[in-house]
């Protein structure tokens, strides 16, 4: 067990902390918000796994969630797009709202939100099909692509728009040139670097405005995981990435702001990135940047 | 290559000595007596037979001699030091067991049978042996106490054998009330098989070098015998209804354009080129050749009609406890109910059929009750593979599915069946194994017509008929009753149908029937396997 400097115990936790805390986590940024999140708590059962989060996501850029095992920083991630939904024992209290739209309410289409909420997960997971099936997966699914023989029959056949379709995705997750002679391939046999770019690809193909990324080069080699870092820059042209993960170098290399949450679940500190690794406010981030704890 | 080799460090393996090779054909001669025996005990092999010109019970008995003294000379060997070994101090209490355990059971035959001392006398020898034995095995140093005690035993049943004490013509009347007795037939190639299994287990250990890589390898040959004997029994099992069957199965067997019957089906005739009377006839009084045509159809309409109802209602249940039900109380209780129904013997289902059934379907034994008393056999099997191999979908695809915006039911449909489907294929096949061969649901149900003339056989698909009152739709064939293969050889054999001038060689017509019978289930069982091979390509390789 490393010591920390600072042991807040009970008794500190006021008003005036309070108080700080909340000028440590708010960032002006230029430009549009993408995402608002306001007070956001989640409970499992009794475990109160995140404790009143508010940040806002600005658009076209990335934004890093660090922090140390169990911060909090993955559910906050499935927040967003109500991936949370999936636990049974999850409660969810506050507000999250993409576009100015509150997710947390009666009568959300989730469908849609998760089309414009993208996800991609910690360890690849493509399904066992094709190449081409797993990019064309989704958006069959909601019925913009037919290419089944009731279609061809009716001419009604999409398979063009798939074939541009699975190329457009592929080149924007810069896979394009490893697999475009194997698209009948199954995914499975893809290096894992490979399958987690297709994840990416996939995740692509219903179009969406916010990509979430779970740590997704936390099971890749230092080769691998540098492809989807320059990946990740260029996916931030036109979309908002969120990203967690628990290596900092890579926060600081690709994120544009950062956001720390701290053993507890409380996002202790959010601001632009080199400001946060340069000058942290809060003494524990700051030891935990530098290695002295967490 | 052996130029590179480094010689002079412990850790690499020393090149085979002459002791090693002793112990390796020690364990080649247990390999080839097991064999030996296996076949002796399935009378595949003659024990009053010769085999390159020595009397089976002789050649059985030098070999278990020679056997026992190598295990001796290996142990010897080690503790004298003439081989070098790593023994431990001791074999171990459960090696001791085993050595006391035959040489009890030795001791107290001993002493009951030959020395007439009675159940006691034989319970003291078998004490006295049996912990004599024991004290040999655990007390000295692992290297003499895992091989001598065995080795003698080897040498005492080889002697015993070769020198005919105890011989073909052999038997021990037990004295009980009820006729019982240990013929040779039984007990040599028993014996032989045991006290090989021994043998083989000491030399292996001996082939290591004793310590723990001598107790690895003994291990080793030991499972490795057991996995052998598996695949032996069945193939025993197989050939023996083979040679048995296929005289009867042959009669008539004719090749050339135009010998076999003539088939219509969709309004095409075509003349089969081969005729096997058997497969290709019913049997009746006044055939020329009798055979079981409308037993395999019927049995195959009886596979197809219990798979299409459990299948799809197995893995629909399957889907509901796995993905919809939250896992609770019900969901536990539906398990315990599948797990009961499973186990339930198959001929209380037999009698649900004909109590619940037949009222219903026309009031007499038909195929459709037939088809649903074995498709409710078959559906707890499906839930229960089914379920398994869902759970075992990874939920990473849920997820991905999910963040996707896909909805549950077509995640379900595109890609939890997908994956899980190499697994329901398995289900079926090892359920419609079971109730491809099932006597007693369809004694109850739907047999009769053992004796269908000509080549007469039940017409599911020719049958259907429209009718103007509901329910539209007719099959009298269904509802009529059936052979189908094991009811058959039921018939044949217990209720001696059959014996009589109807069937010309009664034995010859039960054994083909069993191979045929034999023959329709791997069949089925074949298609099953082909199917899982294809769905499992299609999901991990291109």
């Amino acid at each position: 067990m490393t010591t920390t400097t600072e042991q807040p115990t009970t008794t500190t936790v006021g008003e005036t902390d309070e108080r700080t805390r909340e000028a440590w986590t708010d960032f002006e940024f230029d430009g549009e918000a993408k995402i608002t999140v306001e007070d956001l708590d989640v409970y499992y059962g009794d475990d109160h796994a995140l404790k009143g989060v508010s940040m806002e996501i600005p658009e076209r850029s990335v934004t890093a969630l660090i922090g140390p095992s169990g911060c909090g920083k993955s559910t906050y991630l499935r927040c967003l797009n109500r991936m949370n939904d999936r636990i049974p024992s999850a409660r969810i209290e506050g507000s999250v709202r993409p576009d100015g739209q509150e997710i947390y309410q009666d009568g959300v289409n989730l469908v849609e939100l998760r089309k414009r909420v993208g996800m991609v997960f910690q360890s690849p997971n493509p399904f066992p099909k094709s190449i081409r099936e797993n990019i064309a997966y989704g958006p069959q699914k909601h019925g913009d692509l037919d290419t089944g023989l009731l279609a061809r029959l009716l001419n009604r056949d999409d398979t063009a728009e798939r074939e541009e379709l699975v190329e457009r995705c592929l080149r924007d997750a810069a896979l394009w040139d490893e697999v475009h002679d194997r698209l009948d391939d199954n995914a499975l046999g893809l290096s894992g670097g490979q399958q987690q770019r297709l994840c990416i690809a996939r995740c692509l193909s219903v179009d969406p405005e916010v990509i979430l990324m779970d740590e997704p080069a936390s099971a890749l080699d230092p080769i691998a995981t540098a492809k989807i870092e320059d990946l990740i820059a260029d996916l931030a042209e036109h979309y908002t990435v969120v990203i967690v993960t628990h290596n900092m170098q890579q926060a600081a290399r690709i994120s544009d702001q950062t956001a720390v949450f701290l053993t507890g679940g409380e996002l202790v500190e959010y601001g632009d990135t080199d400001r946060v690794f340069e000058d942290p406010h809060s003494d524990r981030v700051e030891d935990y940047i530098t290695g002295k704890f967490g | 290559m052996a130029d590179a080799r480094i010689r002079s460090s412990q850790l690499v393996d020393e090149t085979t000595t002459e002791a090693d090779a002793v112990a390796a054909l020690t364990i080649g001669v247990s390999a080839a007596l097991f064999a030996l025996a296996v076949a002796a005990m399935f009378d595949q092999v003659s024990l009053t037979g010769t085999i390159a010109g020595a009397q089976t019970v002789t050649l059985l008995g030098g070999l278990l001699t020679l056997l026992g003294l190598t295990v001796i000379a290996l142990g010897a060997g080690s503790r004298l030091g003439y081989v070098e070994s790593t023994p431990d101090p001791s074999a171990g209490l459960v090696a001791g067991v085993g050595a006391a355990f035959p040489w009890a059971l030795l001791g107290g035959s001993v002493a009951s049978g030959v020395l007439g001392l009675g159940t006691g006398g034989g319970l003291v020898g078998a004490v006295v042996v049996g912990g004599v034995a024991l004290v040999a095995t655990v007390i000295p140093r692992e290297d003499v106490g895992s091989t001598v005690p065995l080795g003698g035993l080897l040498l005492i049943t080889g002697l015993v054998f070769a020198t005919g004490v105890i011989g073909p013509a052999w038997v021990w009347e037990l004295g009980w009330e009820q006729t019982a007795a240990i013929s040779a037939q039984f007990l040599i190639p028993v014996a032989t098989l045991s006290t090989t299994l021994y043998g083989g287990w000491a030399a292996a250990k001996a082939y290591g070098g004793f310590g723990a890589r001598g107790r690895h390898m003994g291990a080793y040959v030991l499972v490795y015998l057991n996995a052998i004997s598996i695949v032996a029994f069945l193939f025993i099992l197989v050939a023996f209804v083979v040679i048995q069957g296929v005289p009867g199965l042959l009669t008539g067997f004719e090749i050339g354009i135009g010998a076999g019957p003539e088939i219509s089906l969709l309004g095409v005739s075509v003349t089969l080129p081969v005729s096997i009377p058997f497969v290709m006839n019913g049997v009746a009084l006044l055939n020329e050749f009798q055979g079981v045509l409308p037993a395999i159809v019927g049995t195959f309409w009886l596979v197809i009609g219990a798979v299409l109802l459990a299948v799809p209602l197995g893995v629909g249940a399957a889907v509901f406890l796995t993905e919809y039900a939250e896992r609770g109380r019900f969901t536990q209780v539906v398990e315990v109910a599948t797990n009961g129904l499973w186990s339930t013997p198959s001929i209380v289902f037999g009698l649900f059929g004909f109590a619940f059934l037949i009222p219903r379907f026309g009031n007499g034994k038909s195929l459709l009750s037939g088809m649903i008393t074995l498709g409710f056999m078959l559906l707890p099997l499906v839930v229960i593979t089914s379920r398994e191999s869902m759970l075992s979908v990874p939920d990473e695809y849920r997820d991905a599915s999910a963040a996707l915006g896909v909805s549950k039911w077509q995640t379900i449909r595109s890609v939890v069946l997908p994956a899980a489907l190499p697994g329901v294929v398995t289900g079926v096949i090892l359920g419609v194994g079971r109730i491809a061969g099932e006597t007693a649901p369809i004694l109850l149900t739907m047999a009769g017509g053992t004796f269908v003339p000509d080549t007469q056989t039940v017409d599911v698909i020719g049958s259907f008929q429209f009718i103007s009152t509901p329910p539209f739709v007719a099959n009298p064939a269904l509802l009529e009753a059936t052979s189908a293969l094991p009811y058959q050889l039921f018939a044949l054999i217990t209720a001696g149908v059959g014996l009589g001038s109807n069937v010309s060689d009664p034995n010859g017509f039960r054994w083909a029937t069993a191979l045929v019978l034999l023959i329709v289930v791997l069949s089925f069982y074949a298609i099953g396997i082909v199917t899982r091979y294809y769905f499992r390509r299609r999901l991990q390789h291109t």
